[in-house]
C-alpha cells in the first residue's frame, strides 16, 4: 500500500504514484544527499559533535596494549607512540630528526640487545615525533629493556617533546617514564567492531549496563575520536602471526 | 527417527520466509553448483591426517581431489535477489576415494548470531519478515542530528525484511551484536568468487604426531574481495550465476583454504566470538573452480551438505550450534527427499 492509500502495481493496483509519494521520495533523496554535503559536514563537526560531547560525555580510552590473556596475545604487539614536539616549526622537526640520525648505531644496537622487537621506526607526522614498533612480551618489561639499552637516545628525543623534561633522565625515573610512554601509546581500537561499546562501558565503570543500541555505535566512535585524536585501527595485519621474533630467528638460523 | 529439536529449528527458519518452496532448501535456497579440484598445500599434512590434506601422486604427478561447490544467497526465498544485502554461502564437498566424501560449509559472515538452539529459536522469531518501513525524511534528519546513521534504504522491490527484528534482538542480546552489525553492512559481492567465506565453528584436527589442535577454516579468494556496499540502488538482482558462468568459461577461479589455530582460552564452543588476529594461520590448500556443473539438480539442488560429514583427522567441537546443525541439515534433507548423510540412521 502506498503512503496515500492507493495500491501500487505490485499489489494489483495502479502503477501511478500519488503526488504525496512523489514528494516523499524527493524529500528522501534530498536528505540522503544532504548527509554527503560540505555544509552538513561543517555543522556536524562544529555544532553536533560539541553538543553531543557535552550532552553525553565520553572518557578518553587509554592507550597501550590491549589485555593479553592467551600466550599468542603476547607476540607481535604494537606500540604506537605519538609525542607532540615542543617546537612546532620545521626547526623543531629537524631537531627531532637529528636526534634520531645522530644515534642510529646506538638505537639499532640497543634494539638488537632487547631481542624481542620485530620492527621499530621513528616517523614525524605533523608536529609529532612518533615511534612505531612491534614487539613480543610484556609492555613494562619492553620499556624497561629500552631504558637500559637506548635510554640515553630516548632521553635526547623526549627532551624535545611536550612534558618530556619531567621524566628524564629515564634511568632515574623508570616507573614514571614507563607511565609516560604508556600515556603516549595511542588507543588501539579492537579488531571487533562492537568492542568499542564495551571499552567505553569499562572506562565509565558501568560494564554490563545494558545500554545497547547498535545504531549509536557511530556516535560513540565519533565522540571517542573527539577526545582521542590518534588511534590505531585494529591490531593490524600480520604476515606470519603467532610467532615471536626469537622463534623467527631460531627457525631461520640467524639467532644471536 | 525424527528429531523434534531439528524439526523446530527448520520450521523456525521456514517461518521467516513466507514464500518458502517446500521442495527447496529452507535457507540458502538460491544457489549454483560448480565443479573443481582441491590440492593440499605442502604443509597441510603435517597438521592434519585427513585424506584431503594429503598429497597424492600417481607416476610422480600430483593428483588433486575432485570437489563440488555450491555457492548460494543466504535468503530462504526462492526468488533471486543477488544485488541485495545478504550473507552468501559456500558449501564444498571433497570427493574422496571409494565414494566417500567430506564437507566444509562456510558463509561470508565471520561469526554466527547465536550460541545454541534456544537462542536460535528466539532469534528466528525476531527475524520474522515484516513490511519494510523506509525511514522517513524527518526521521533521517533526526538520525543525522543525533550522529546516528540513518537506516539504509531498502533495495528496489524489497517489501518485506527481517532487519528490524534482528536489530532489535541484537540490542537486547550482546552476543548477537557483532554478527548483526556485520550482516547489516555486508553488501553484495560482485562475484561469488570475490568474497571471503568462513566456516565459523571450531573443529579439532589431528596431526600425524597425534597432536590435536582447535582450528577454524576460511576460504580466501585469489581474485580478491570486491563488494557492492550500497545495495539500496542496486536493481540488478540476477547477475552472480551469470558472472560465474562467464568467468569460468574464460579462466578457472581459485580460493585459498586458510586455517587458524586456536589457543587455550579461545572461544572453542561459541561461534559468536571471533578469535584474535594474532593466532597462527596456515595455508591448507587451494581450490580451483573449473566449470559450472552441467547438471544443476544433481550437483547443486539435490546435494545434501552437512557440517558433520567429516573424515578421520577432523572432529567437531562441542559447539551446541554445530551439533544442532547436524540434525537440522538432516531434517531439511529428508523434507527435500535427497540423499541421506551416510553417518545418520534413516
Amino acid at each position: 500500500m502506498a503512503r496515500n492509500g492507493t495500491k501500487t502495481k505490485a499489489e494489483g493496483g495502479t502503477s501511478q504514484k500519488g503526488w504525496f509519494d512523489w514528494l516523499g521520495d524527493k524529500l528522501d533523496q534530498w536528505v540522503d544527499w544532504l548527509a554527503t554535503t560540505k555544509p552538513f559536514a561543517f555543522i556536524a563537526g562544529r555544532i553536533l559533535v560539541p553538543y553531543w560531547a557535552w550532552r553525553t560525555p565520553v572518557k578518553r580510552l587509554e592507550g597501550g596494549p590491549r589485555p593479553s590473556v592467551q600466550p599468542g596475545d603476547n607476540v607481535q604487539r604494537m606500540m604506537n607512540l605519538v609525542m607532540p614536539l615542543k617546537d612546532k616549526s620545521a626547526v623543531g622537526r629537524a631537531l627531532a630528526a637529528l636526534a634520531i640520525a645522530q644515534n642510529k648505531d646506538e638505537i639499532y644496537a640497543g634494539l638488537d640487545n632487547v631481542g624481542t622487537v620485530h620492527f621499530a621506526r621513528f616517523v614525524i607526522v605533523d608536529d609529532n615525533i612518533c615511534m612505531f614498533s612491534v614487539y613480543d612480551g610484556d609492555f613494562s618489561n619492553y620499556i624497561r629493556d629500552f631504558i637500559v639499552t637506548i635510554g640515553s637516545v630516548f632521553d635526547a628525543v623526549v627532551e624535545l617533546v611536550e612534558g618530556g623534561e619531567d621524566v628524564i633522565p629515564s634511568a632515574k625515573h623508570v616507573e614514571k617514564f614507563i607511565d609516560w610512554v604508556h600515556d603516549h601509546d595511542i588507543y588501539q581500537v579492537s579488531d571487533v567492531a562492537t568492542d568499542i561499546l564495551r571499552d567505553q562501558e569499562e572506562a565509565n565503570g558501568d560494564a554490563g549496563a545494558g545500554n545497547d543500541d547498535l545504531r549509536l555505535l557511530p556516535r560513540k566512535l565519533i565522540l571517542q575520536l573527539n577526545v582521542n585524536r590518534n588511534v590505531s585501527l585494529g591490531s593490524g595485519y600480520r604476515a606470519y602471526p603467532g610467532y615471536s621474533a626469537a622463534q623467527v630467528r631460531q627457525q631461520f638460523g640467524v639467532g644471536w | 527417527m525424527d528429531d523434534p529439536v531439528a524439526k523446530r529449528l527448520v520450521d523456525s527458519i521456514i517461518a521467516d520466509f513466507p514464500d518458502h518452496d517446500p521442495g527447496k532448501r529452507p535457507i540458502h535456497t538460491v544457489g549454483i553448483g560448480v565443479k573443481g579440484t582441491f590440492e593440499a598445500s605442502e604443509v597441510a599434512r603435517t597438521y592434519c591426517i585427513a585424506e584431503h590434506f594429503q598429497i597424492k601422486r600417481v607416476q610422480g604427478k600430483r593428483v588433486p581431489i575432485p570437489v563440488t561447490v555450491r555457492f548460494s544467497n543466504g535468503s530462504g526465498s526462492p526468488k533471486r535477489h543477488d544485488g541485495w544485502n545478504d550473507v552468501r554461502g559456500m558449501a564444498v564437498r571433497f570427493h574422496l576415494a571409494g565414494d566417500r566424501a567430506t564437507d566444509l560449509i562456510a558463509m561470508t559472515l565471520g561469526e554466527f548470531f547465536v550460541r545454541g538452539v534456544d537462542e536460535f529459536l528466539d532469534f528466528t522469531k525476531s527475524a520474522r519478515q515484516t513490511p519494510v518501513k523506509r525511514e522517513s525524511a524527518l526521521r533521517k534528519i533526526g538520525d543525522l542530528l543525533s550522529l546516528m546513521r540513518p537506516l539504509p534504504n531498502p533495495p528496489p522491490g524489497q517489501n518485506q525484511s527481517g532487519d528490524a527484528g534482528t536489530l532489535d534482538y541484537a540490542n537486547k542480546h550482546r552476543f548477537a551484536q557483532l554478527a548483526v552489525f556485520q550482516a547489516g553492512m555486508i553488501g553484495a559481492p560482485v562475484s561469488y568468487v570475490r568474497a571471503v567465506y568462513h566456516a565459523v565453528h571450531t573443529f579439532f584436527i589431528v596431526g600425524p604426531d597425534g597432536v590435536r589442535r582447535p582450528v577454524r577454516f576460511s576460504w580466501k579468494p585469489v581474485a580478491g574481495v570486491q563488494t557492492t556496499k550500497d545495495t539500496s540502488k542496486n536493481p540488478d538482482n540476477e547477475y552472480l550465476q551469470e558472472e560465474l558462468r562467464r568467468r569460468l568459461k574464460e579462466w578457472p577461479a581459485r580460493m585459498m583454504l586458510m586455517m587458524t589455530i586456536g589457543e587455550a582460552g579461545d572461544a572453542l564452543d561459541d561461534p559468536t566470538v571471533p578469535w584474535p588476529a594474532r593466532r597462527v594461520r596456515v595455508v591448507m590448500g587451494t581450490l580451483t573452480l573449473k566449470k559450472v556443473a552441467e547438471d544443476q539438480v544433481r550437483d547443486g539442488e539435490k546435494l545434501s551438505f552437512n557440517p558433520w560429514r567429516l573424515v578421520p583427522g577432523i572432529e567437531p567441537s562441542a559447539d551446541p550450534t554445530l551439533k544442532a546443525r547436524r540434525d537440522a541439515y538432516e531434517d531439511s534433507r529428508k523434507r527435500r527427499g535427497v540423499t541421506q548423510c551416510p553417518f545418520l540412521p534413516e
